[in-house]
């Protein structure tokens, strides 16, 4: 069997990939995608342990965290859409109005 | 998670189901009728937030410890207490709400209904037992602020705004999440009271995950309350978003994320006399909490100083008030932690609320410079906002400095070494005097704009402006009541919901 170190180690990878992506890429979409790869790897670690441990809980708490994503995915790309409309770009670096 | 005894016990979650029920049928009024819910949705909603209320009251005699939905749920003072709060907030800005749409000419009744949710999903914070139900809660009322904060759709302020407040606020919901998971993993139970059982018997599974779990929690969990140094998207957010939307974000929000952070931290996590990890785990997010809360104050505050936007200069005293509220985790008790947030609720609202009102149409004018001689032109708006300015910078006798007080001093009893935290707050409360005081001096004593011409005020803000101007008034003079209150101890026995 794959020991439980493997699924550890892989999402602990797949997240830092996903907040190392956040914090590179400038395309609004792509730090999106980021983000929702942080909430899998999540997930993924939480069916491990819940494998591991002989539990329902941990596959119960991955349910709710895809619905959550799914939600805040909606939301999110609406956003992002009527950010595009107004101005036509999907770079972060030009969302600077609001500085100091 | 305890399948053998799920105790559905809906009246319980009575609060949660009215708000919730309440937003479906706002958005239906909408739906059906989009001129009578203009008139009709904000009375609705304060119908059903004064429901909410009384169904809060209503639960108070059967306040204990015993869980309800397999552990999830749990109705001890604390949750009754902040969902009080987070209600009275909801009160608070669905009056001023209607003046401002009318205003601005926006849609009302998404903007009713999305108060509705972002509500349910602070009081599910509030009274959540478990770790699922802390980031239900949590990504229920995020996800509804995020479109509030980018409710004027085609101004490009808000919609960077609510683009930021999004991006950032699933970045570090990400981060709580993951700590829940390795703080899953490492004791085997997602319960709050599970997790404070199993370290008080020494029985976690892996104690290096567990530390590593805590302290992604500790970065989720400060991010949400915008307290250094996780702070970097508030002033942007808080400025971009239309004022109204700010307080709201500044205030029922907080309130809600304290309640679950004091609930996983203070309650789950408070274990200093625990076995091994359990007692290193305290002394490390004591200390962490500590720093972070130096650092939250001071930067705040200095930062604060240089501010010459209005909305800007609020956002950095939320961030140092998030600071103070800190020092209050010291305790562990939940006393001066909720005081402080029932105290800085009412008068960041009041404060946005005066700022609204006088930032016209699409937030015109919220230069600080843009006040300048408005004083005797409008005392109604001048002088409450001299009353707000002086109680966040605690000046006694408004409700900022009872609530200071009351923080800092159970502090200084509680845990002496580590006074220095009172010492660098008393500080920066003296250095924060000065950034307060000067709206105030230009209101007053610089020479009037030409162009001012005085605002609408609209029956129910002028309603909202007296609650919150009372409120600051009565918790500064007469802070025995609440104190009495928060002060309750939940009767039984804490009930046990650790899962073999």
């Amino acid at each position: 069997m794959v020991p439980l170190s493997w699924y550890l180690a892989l999402s602990a990878a797949l997240f830092t990939i996903g907040v190392a992506g956040v914090l590179v890429q400038r395309n609004v979409i792509s730090i999106f995608m980021c983000i929702e790869l942080m909430l899998n790897s999540v997930n993924l670690t939480l069916v491990a342990f819940s494998r591991f441990l002989n539990q329902s809980t941990g596959q119960l708490f991955v349910f709710i965290v895809m619905a959550v994503a799914a939600a805040e995915a909606a939301v999110g790309l609406a956003i992002i859409i009527s950010v595009f409309r107004n101005r036509e770009t999907l770079s972060v670096d030009e969302e600077s109005l609001l500085k100091l | 998670m305890q399948f053998s005894n799920l105790n559905l016990d809906y009246f319980s979650i009575l609060p949660e189901i009215i708000t919730a029920l309440a937003g479906v049928i706002l958005m239906l009024i909408d739906a059906f009728s989009k001129k009578a819910g203009r008139k009709l949705s904000p009375m609705f909603s304060l119908f059903a937030l004064v429901a909410t209320l009384a169904s809060i009251i209503a639960l108070w005699p059967r306040a204990s410890y015993t869980a309800s939905f397999a552990g999830m749920i749990v109705n001890d003072h604390l949750r009754l207490y902040f969902a009080l709060v987070i209600v009275a907030c909801g009160i608070i800005a669905t009056l001023l709400a209607s003046q401002f749409l009318d205003d601005e000419a926006l849609p009302p009744g998404e903007f009713y209904a999305l108060m509705m949710f972002a509500t349910t999903g602070m009081l599910m914070m509030a009274s959540a037992g478990d770790l699922v139900m802390v980031f239900l809660g949590l990504e229920t009322s995020s996800i509804a602020t995020y479109v509030m904060a980018g409710y004027r759709r085609t101004d490009l302020r808000a919609n960077e705004s609510s683009l930021k407040y999004f991006l950032l606020g699933s970045f570090s919901a990400a981060f709580l999440l993951y700590g829940m998971a390795l703080t899953y993993g490492a004791t085997g139970t997602t319960n709050i009271e599970g997790i404070r059982q199993i370290l008080i018997a020494g029985k976690v599974i892996y104690p290096q995950m567990l530390l590593v779990g805590v302290a992604m929690m500790l970065v989720g969990f400060g991010f949400k309350i915008a307290t250094a140094p996780f702070h970097l998207w508030t002033p942007d957010v808080y400025e971009g978003a239309p004022t109204l939307v700010t307080a709201i974000l500044a205030t029922g929000p907080k309130v809600a994320v304290f309640a679950a952070f004091l609930r996983v931290f203070a309650e789950g996590l408070g274990t200093p006399t625990a076995p091994a990890v359990g007692a290193q785990i305290y002394d490390n997010w004591i200390n962490a909490l500590a720093v972070m809360a130096a650092i939250g104050m001071t930067f705040g505050n200095i930062v604060a100083l240089a501010q010459r936007n209005m909305k800007r200069m609020l956002a950095y005293s939320s961030i140092a008030h998030g600071g103070y509220t800190l020092i209050g985790f010291l305790t562990t008790e939940y006393a001066p932690v909720g005081f402080y947030m029932l105290t800085y609720a009412l008068m960041s609202l009041g404060a946005f609320a005066i700022v609204q009102m006088l930032a016209r149409e699409g937030d015109a004018k919220t230069e600080i410079s843009d006040y300048a001689g408005i004083g005797f032109e409008v005392p109604n708006l001048s002088f409450p906002l001299a009353i707000f300015m002086l109680s966040m910078a605690g000046i006694p006798p408004m409700a900022g400095f009872m609530g200071k007080f009351y923080v800092f001093k159970s502090a200084w009893v509680s845990s002496p070494n580590l006074r220095w935290l009172v010492i660098v707050a008393i500080i920066n409360s003296i250095i924060s005097v000065y950034y307060y005081l000067y709206p105030i001096v230009v209101m007053f004593f610089r020479p009037p704009v030409s162009d001012f011409t005085k605002p609408r005020l609209s029956p129910m803000s002028q309603l909202a402006l007296a609650i919150t101007i009372i409120g600051t008034l009565y918790f500064g003079l007469f802070p025995n009541g609440a104190l009495k209150v928060l002060q309750q101890k939940t009767p039984g026995a804490q009930q046990v919901a650790v899962q073999k």
